[in-house]
């Protein structure tokens, strides 16, 4: 979300896996299940893609 | 609008309490050791080994100085996203001891240009180092923070950065750097950690915490 809120269209993580296991020390945020990732998007190429792809994750909200 | 609006008060923004001066100064000692004593063992792996685990290629690695290498402390593979082609411009955020950077130069050729931002003094002096003694013409090295970076708006081809966008304090405006230096288009390739579980708001301010 903060990926494409910052400018960016066709978000993808591609890889994700334990890296620090074995590092040769403890990690105080291995207890938050770190894990490291690649990810990809692309800029887009006009404000109109942009707007179009911040409207697919908006969701509406429901009123108490 | 108002969804909008609703999508952009749930994004990740400078948490309220950060102290980031102090946070950016922890960030630079741990890594001013990470490139002046890579044998110290850290909570990361480095160098040769954390590459094989993060899947390089021994033939990426043939143009870069072992020094650069060593001091190797990224999370992914920006180049497992696709390699950067010949005559594009390539920048790399918080590029460390220059390993992605160099990688990049070789990847892009003559005709292209890579530019690493880092904040960390000697960690540019080892890549500025590695980049002389490999003979590239087509990288600098520049001082800089990824909330400012020091390159024209769309500027760059690709922009890629491994295991740096963790320890920016405000991630939105870091990634609207990266967006405002990329042409329309182009591409945003990022190695990075990913958080399994909540962080406590309290813990998000624990600076220990960010380092490892």
């Amino acid at each position: 979300m903060t990926v494409i809120a910052a400018g960016f269209v066709d978000f993808e993580i591609t890889w994700r896996a334990e890296v620090f296991g074995g590092a040769p020390q403890a990690s105080s945020a291995a207890q938050f299940g770190t894990v490291g990732i690649n990810f990809r998007a692309r800029k887009p190429r006009d404000p109109d893609e942009w707007t179009a792809a911040l409207s697919t994750l908006s969701c509406n909200t429901r009123s108490h | 609008m108002a969804g909008v609006t609703q999508l952009l008060a749930g994004v990740a923004r400078l948490i309220p309490g950060l102290d980031v001066e102090s946070l950016r100064c922890a960030i630079r000692d741990e890594y001013s050791t990470v490139a002046m004593e890579p044998e110290r063992g850290f909570h990361f792996h480095t160098g040769r080994r954390l590459a094989r685990i993060l899947g390089y290629e021994e033939a990426w690695l043939a143009n870069v100085p072992e020094p650069s290498i060593a001091s190797f402390a990224g999370t992914g593979n920006p180049f497992s996203l696709g390699a950067p082609r010949p005559g594009e411009r390539v920048v790399d955020v918080g590029s460390g001891a220059g390993i992605d950077s160099l990688i990049a130069a070789s990847m892009v050729g003559s005709t292209g240009y890579v530019v690493g931002v880092d904040m960390t003094p000697a960690m540019l002096e080892k890549a500025r180092a590695s980049a002389a003694e490999a003979g590239f013409d087509n990288i600098e090295f520049c001082h800089g923070f990824a909330e400012e970076l020091p390159v024209p708006d769309e500027w760059a081809d690709v922009v890629i950065s491994n295991g740096v966008l963790n320890l920016f304090p405000d991630k939105t405006v870091g990634l609207g750097e990266m967006a405002r230096i990329l042409k329309p288009g182009a591409r945003l390739q990022i190695g990075d950690i990913l958080v399994q579980k909540a962080v406590p708001e309290g813990a998000k301010r624990d600076i220990d915490l960010w380092k490892g």
